[in-house]
């Protein structure tokens, strides 16, 4: 695995990749700073119906929505939710499927044959349609949409660091490695997890932006987080009501998505192609 | 005619609607029909779980029972007035305890078997052994056996005391089929089981379809006993839709061809602007209101109780998200009614009262309170949104949910399943002050939909009893006027406007006759021009 320094610098040499670089930043940026940002951090929460959907003006950046909030605020306070729901559900599903993956793949005993049979069911269907029928079953809240989104993103790692490790097992080094003795664990800790490392990041920076539309979709869908907090796809939802009047509504809360997501999936495009040679695609010069 | 037509939907919708469309094709096509007919889709608010007209009582399934079912009574027109129905004549005996109805001849059900005496008193008797619906009305004031057929066209009930709303809620005895749901008994259920989703009825219409998912489907029933006009609809549809946006674009992109009454002036608005659709205006009554479940703490306490009677902005809800299209209710009773005190002035949005209030109150708030709006129904969501924001002023966290219609009324049977605060609409039932102040704090109601607060206080059923049993609307008026001044004194709800209505339709439907008990859904009258 190529050092830090060595990635970013090769990563910025990449212009999508750098914008998305970029996006990503941004967005974590404008999710520290929301109370310092915003112009109006009191009109997150506090609703006043004399304000009500207010074009966009010096006043509301955004416009209002229809209890009198300030969407651009919301929008800030929006990527903290959002930004916290994908790193979360994404940290749990690396913590869930790497571990499977790695022991599944090395080991190749029957019990780790079985769980990426389960892995293939969970792959099998659409990732929105089981995250929808686990957050209907719990309820609406941000905690319910992180498990549903957990529970159901895990197998894509698991099935990649599987592939990955069944290959590298074949290769020379690691033939070696159990020839000369070194124990199983760390085989797979020192020589075997390195060497999958760069897919797993690839994987996990396009996941958050797959995860980012996911959680979207479930807010959208009232199963996200439940009112008063500012989730993007549930303001969204919310605005059709008042479309297309009203249509400082929607866009506020779309562009935010859209960035956020396009941001995390430049990136990590642009990984893939710094990281994984292989896989290069589409900038070679 | 495609009954399920994409466009206009949302992706999401769409993809439902697929998914839905791909069952019905299992099930046989709902509402195939022959291309010459007439066809009306209506899109309720709130999902049918139910076609049993007996075990509901509320406007979110009255479709059922006004259009598959008949009744000895029938509230008609504006105002509303109590008219003969299957019945021909009615007495009262002197005493006020009998009540004797004359029945139409030839009356038949849809299985060609003719409605008899017999039939209503087997009604009575399921309404009053099912124990849902208006039963709890009805066991304040007559016992199971006391309904008698006298002959085939006379059925007499003995009440076990005098009381003035009996004739307003006769109309709720909707006649089915004895012979039809005896045959369909299991386990001595009456029938529940099978009427859940079949019918038994003599109405208009004839229930042809229905699927708890979608809604149900009726034909016209051209024996029906009242005869029609020149001009009708031949199938009628009630869909149960919960979007409100898919409501309105279904409206007018011309999927749908009537809505639920609850919309608020943004969507009124752009519906009468689309010059698709047209929006009927009627004078009537609803109030909407929350009910606080007094049962549990903190809100067994009447202090904390009038606390959130102070956090809710009333004239931001009622000017602002509603456009001034409704008219502030300080009691439970709608303004416009006899029996409401006219000094009366309830309480205002005042946070520093509310916590003053909060200070001295016994129980302490230490958990987040439940406020349940109904899904489908975005002014109740709004204005749940709206109160949380409130109480987060007056420093208490709260929880705003979503509840479906059905599944909330089947909550408030028990206390414990009873969510602290609910928000919600009571319509008119019948037009008398008994259909809000009477059921809403009378302790027989408790359970019901309209006693959501699980109200109890002794003082206030006496004056509610000694309300119903009086017959001079003056002496009425008195005991109504009191027991409102104490409830909302106790505060066990908070109550928020009354309002006219508001009806959108297509633009060619007439003949719809709008009565404040059934918001224009009798669609026997309604035609195409």
């Amino acid at each position: 695995m190529k050092s830090v320094p060595t990635t970013l610098r090769q990563l910025m040499r990449d212009r999508s990749a750098a914008l998305g670089f970029f996006l990503v930043v941004l967005v974590v940026v404008a999710a520290i700073l929301a109370p310092w940002i915003s112009p109006h951090p009191e009109a997150v929460w506090d609703m006043n119906p004399a304000n009500r959907l207010k074009p966009p003006s010096r006043t509301w950046l955004f416009g209002t929505d229809r209890m009198g909030a300030d969407i651009f605020s919301r929008v800030l306070f929006g990527a903290r939710i959002t930004l916290m729901i994908a790193l979360v559900a994404v940290g749990a599903s690396l913590l869930i499927g790497v571990p499977i993956g790695l022991w599944a793949g090395w080991s190749e005993w029957w019990i780790g044959e079985a769980l990426m049979r389960v892995s293939d069911v969970f792959l099998a269907v659409p990732q929105i349609v089981l995250a929808i029928a686990i957050a209907q079953t719990l309820g609406p809240s941000i905690e319910n949409v992180i498990l549903a989104l957990s529970v159901t993103y895990w197998p894509w790692f698991a099935r990649l660091v599987y592939a990955e490790v069944r290959a590298l097992k074949r290769e020379t080094f690691i033939e070696a490695a159990i020839a000369l003795g070194v124990p199983p664990r760390r085989i797979v800790l020192q020589h075997v997890l390195p060497n999958v490392a760069s897919p797993i990041i690839v994987r996990a920076s396009i996941g958050m932006g797959f995860t980012i539309l996911t959680a979207a979709s479930l807010g959208f869908l009232g199963l996200g987080a439940p009112p008063p907090a500012p989730e993007w796809g549930r303001m969204i939802s919310e605005s059709r009501e008042f479309l297309p009047e009203t249509w400082w509504y929607a866009l506020a809360p779309g562009v935010a998505i859209f960035i956020v997501v396009m941001g995390f999936n430049l990136l990590g495009d642009g990984l893939r192609d710094v990281l994984d040679p292989r896989l290069r695609r589409s900038h070679d010069r | 005619m495609p009954i399920l037509r994409l466009r206009g939907t949302t992706a999401v919708a769409r993809r439902l609607v697929l998914a839905g469309f791909a069952s019905l094709a299992l099930l046989g096509s709902l509402g195939q029909t022959a291309t010459a007919q007439t066809r009306f889709v209506f899109a309720n608010e709130s999902d049918f779980d139910t076609m049993d007209p007996h075990v509901a009582f509320d406007v979110g399934r009255i479709a059922v029972r006004l259009n598959v079912y008949d009744g000895l009574m029938r509230w008609q027109s504006n105002p509303a007035k109590l008219e003969p129905w299957i019945a021909e004549s009615y007495a009262i005996s002197k005493d006020g305890l009998t009540y004797t109805f004359k029945l139409r001849k030839g009356v038949k059900f849809h299985d060609g078997s003719e409605v008899k005496a017999a039939d209503f008193v087997y009604s009575l008797e399921r309404i009053l052994a099912l124990g849902k619906g208006a039963a709890s009305l009805f066991k304040t004031m007559i016992d199971p056996g006391k309904a008698k057929a006298v002959d085939d066209t006379t059925v007499e009930f003995t009440l076990t005391k005098p009381s003035a709303i009996f004739l307003a809620i006769v109309p709720e005895i909707h006649v089915v089929n004895t012979t039809l749901v005896k045959k369909n008994e299991v386990n001595n259920d009456w029938g529940a089981a099978w009427m859940s989703k079949s019918s038994a009825g003599s109405g208009a219409y004839k229930l042809t379809q229905f699927d708890p998912a979608i809604g149900f489907v009726a034909a016209r029933n051209p024996d029906h006993f009242k005869g029609w006009g020149p001009k009708f609809i031949d199938e009628i549809e009630f869909r149960g839709v919960k979007d409100t946006n898919t409501r309105v674009l279904g409206l007018m992109k011309g999927d749908f061809n009537g809505l639920g009454g609850y919309l608020q002036a943004d969507q009124l608005k752009r519906i009468e602007e689309s010059g698709k659709a047209k929006v009927h205006e009627a004078e009537s009554m609803r109030v909407m209101m929350m009910q606080f479940n007094t049962t549990r703490a903190p809100l067994n306490d009447p202090d904390v109780r009038r606390a959130l009677n102070q956090a809710f902005d009333y004239d931001g809800f009622n000017k602002n998200i509603l456009g001034g299209q409704v008219e502030r209710n300080p009691t439970p009773l709608p303004n416009t009614i006899w029996g409401n005190p006219k000094d009366i002035k309830g309480y205002a949005f005042d946070i520093e009262k509310g916590k003053a209030l909060l200070a001295k109150a016994s129980a302490k708030i230490d958990r987040p309170l439940e406020i349940h709006f109904l899904t489908g129904f975005g002014q109740s969501e709004q204005a749940a949104q709206l109160f949380q924001n409130g109480l987060q002023k007056m420093g208490i966290q709260s929880k705003v949910i979503g509840t479906p219609w059905p599944t909330i009324v089947e909550r408030f049977s028990k206390p414990e399943t009873t969510p602290d605060i609910s928000i919600y609409w009571i319509s008119t039932y019948y037009a008398d002050p008994h259909n809000w102040i009477g059921e809403m704090f009378h302790s027989s109601g408790a359970g019901t939909f309209k006693n959501a607060h699980h109200y109890k206080n002794p003082k206030v059923d006496a004056l509610l009893d000694k309300a119903v049993e009086a017959t001079d609307q003056a002496v009425r008026a008195k005991y109504y006027e009191e027991a409102v001044r104490i409830v909302v004194d106790d505060a066990p709800g908070l109550w928020i406007y009354n309002t006219k209505w508001y009806g959108p339709y297509s633009k060619n439907l007439a003949g719809v006759v709008f009565c404040p008990i059934g918001n224009g859904l009798e669609m026997r009258t309604a035609y195409y021009e």
